[in-house]
């Protein structure tokens, strides 16, 4: 109860909770959002139970708990699912997926930020409205001709040499890291850092390059977490390009797969559930590890452009 | 004195030349951000737009045949019911998961008890990545005993419910579905913006003698009417191009009832082989699209304007 001290005033105030009516009025508010967690938790905690079942218990259907919860037993589920899903090309594959779009986004949207922000060479107003205006393009319109241009690599015909980017990583890459968005975020970071820095590493004889590698990324760390965070989320649930991409079955990433297994009859049910969770396992660690930037970090993501 | 011009003029030389040295470095580093935003964003926009008025062979424009893709998709008698569908999906998204991330974050703001808990928990359902998410909800909706919600109506002793298959309704589930995996993003963006209301404008409402109810109304949400207004523009924008929830969940049926534009796009492009209707379709989205983004963008620099 000591806690009420600390509150401010707010739509409920400190004066308020002195009164019955308005602890009555916080406490059902803190009963709402309570109920609004067990409720939104559910159906994530129904399929982790439901991983631990066999496919007998699933269809009878008589409790929301799997009958044998020794560790053993799910010791031997995770395993066994995890043999007959074959998940773990597809994770090491979504790791070199998630990784190459990651440092691609970095050094070529982060470049881009800071020859726009620090270096502004003529024509540096024109590029940054076209990036603006990048940020607005709807995207849809783009599937088709860009698979078309996938497939010979960069023009259609009649090009010296052209390569099928069809089941390379390339696509996915190059497409996460045409991120307009970024590019902006960079700017605005690289804004707010004094010139200064970047004319006093000149003078001792930096480059730009190194300026922006030794200088400009570790003074900007908050942004070079966010969109790293960002990015590999993004890797780890992203979907529609990789689908139409990676066709061989030595190169699928996991939520392809997984989608793909849910398709196939053989798979049985709870082995399926065991492919859900496999799959939010490493986003997981990912939130745990960095959850004060991710949760705090939309500051950052708010700046507009 | 006689030598002071021409070291004002050499000067203006080496200025010229640092800066043309600068102009020069700058592109060739700017180069590759140019050159990917070129190959994937604007090129193929154009070229999609270009070559919607081709018969497609295969992937291959063939030959010049004006605006026929456009007529035949228009003419199409899915097209009307697939619009329709999209619409139905921005709709339903906007009654379902419009309202619930802002009072989310306004009572997570009054909590003195367990804030970073709830705000870390509720923002969990963000986390699942989008394809385990959705196979999830196809599982919570499964038509058989063994779905989570016919669980509970047979706990109930009802007969198990068809729920995606139910064509009046499967757009409402699948929005469901797509507001549980996407209301946290929004919630917490909302989060901020209710943090930064002044405490001050509170204390003076309530020597104003506002109630609760009266705070909300004249304090809470003038000061959120902007992040309102832009988060609905941006709701409706991002909702009308679903694609991966009929696509992971239903194959847009049962018989066509959940086919969204964006899905018929998919289905023309790469499963029907009709490449030149899925862009001149493309083209009709991008269309809609574009005067709902000039609007946002619109409201933006007025919502900019007001704070």
């Amino acid at each position: 109860m000591n806690r009420f001290s600390t509150k401010q005033a707010g739509i409920i105030s400190p004066s308020d909770l002195k009164t019955m009516k308005g602890k009555i009025a916080y406490w059902s508010v803190f009963a709402f959002l309570l109920f609004t967690c067990i409720f939104t938790l559910f159906p994530a905690i129904w399929v982790l139970l439901s991983g631990f079942k066999d496919s007998q218990e699933i269809y009878s259907g008589f409790s929301l708990f799997p009958r044998d919860m020794s560790l053993e037993h799910m010791m031997t589920c995770i395993v066994d699912s995890w043999k007959t899903l074959e998940l773990g090309r597809s994770m090491i594959n979504t790791v070199i997926m998630s990784m190459g779009s990651l440092c691609l986004t970095l050094i070529v949207c982060g470049i881009g930020g800071y020859v726009l922000s620090k270096m502004k060479p003529r024509g540096t107003n024109f590029v940054l409205q076209l990036v603006l205006w990048t940020m607005m393009m709807p995207g849809q319109l783009r599937t088709v001709p860009l698979y078309i241009s996938w497939l010979s690599f960069p023009f259609v015909a009649n090009f010296p040499f052209e390569v099928s980017l069809i089941n390379t990583y390339w696509p996915i890459w190059l497409s996460s890291a045409a991120n307009a968005f970024e590019v902006l975020l960079f700017k605005h970071y690289f804004d707010s850092i004094p010139m200064s820095y970047v004319e006093a590493a000149k003078l001792d004889g930096c480059g730009n390059l190194s300026i922006f590698f030794r200088i400009m990324m570790p003074l900007s760390k908050p942004i070079v977490i966010y969109v790293s965070i960002m990015s590999l989320t993004y890797a780890w649930s992203n979907f529609f390009i990789p689908y139409l991409v990676l066709q061989d079955k030595e190169l699928q990433i996991t939520p392809v797969r997984i989608y793909l297994l849910g398709q196939s009859s053989e798979i049985k049910m709870n082995v399926r559930f065991m492919g859900i969770i496999f799959a939010s396992v490493v986003p997981f660690l990912i939130f745990a590890f960095f959850q004060k930037h991710i949760i705090g970090g939309v500051s950052i993501g708010g700046v507009k452009g | 004195m006689s030598t002071q011009p021409g070291i004002e003029k050499q000067r203006v030389k080496v200025k010229h030349k640092v800066a043309r040295r600068n102009n020069i470095e700058g592109w060739i580093l700017m180069l590759p951000m140019v050159i990917v935003l070129y190959l994937m964003i604007w090129r193929p926009t154009v070229m999609g737009a270009i070559w919607s008025t081709f018969r497609m062979k295969g992937y291959t424009p063939h030959e010049f045949i004006g605006l026929r893709n456009y007529i035949e998709v228009v003419k199409d008698t899915q097209f009307l019911p697939t619009l329709w569908n999209t619409v139905m999906y921005v709709f339903w998204s906007l009654v379902v998961g419009y309202l619930p991330p802002v009072i989310l974050a306004i009572m997570i703001n009054e909590m003195v008890h367990f804030k970073n808990g709830f705000k870390i928990v509720l923002y969990l359902p963000q986390i699942v990545p989008g394809v385990a998410a959705l196979l999830m909800w196809y599982y919570i909706y499964y038509p058989d005993s063994s779905g989570l919600l016919n669980f509970f109506l047979a706990k109930f002793g009802i007969d198990p419910y068809i729920w995606l298959n139910d064509g009046r309704f499967t757009i409402l589930y699948i929005v469901i579905s797509m507001t549980w995996s996407g209301f946290a993003g929004t919630m917490v963006l909302y989060y901020a913006a209710v943090q930064s209301i002044s405490s001050e404008l509170y204390e003076a409402a309530i020597i104003d003698g506002a109630g609760m109810l009266k705070r909300v109304r004249y304090v809470t949400i003038p000061q959120l009417s902007g992040v309102l207004l832009l988060t609905f523009v941006r709701q409706i924008i991002s909702v009308f191009q679903v694609v991966e929830q009929p696509l992971v969940m239903t194959g847009g049926g049962p018989n066509g009832a959940s086919t969204s534009l964006g899905y018929q796009l998919y289905k023309y492009g790469f499963v029907n082989g009709r490449a030149g209707h899925a862009m001149a379709l493309g083209v009709i989205i991008f269309f809609i699209l574009i005067t709902l983004t000039v609007l946002y963008m619109r409201l933006n620099k007025k919502v900019e304007e007001n704070y």
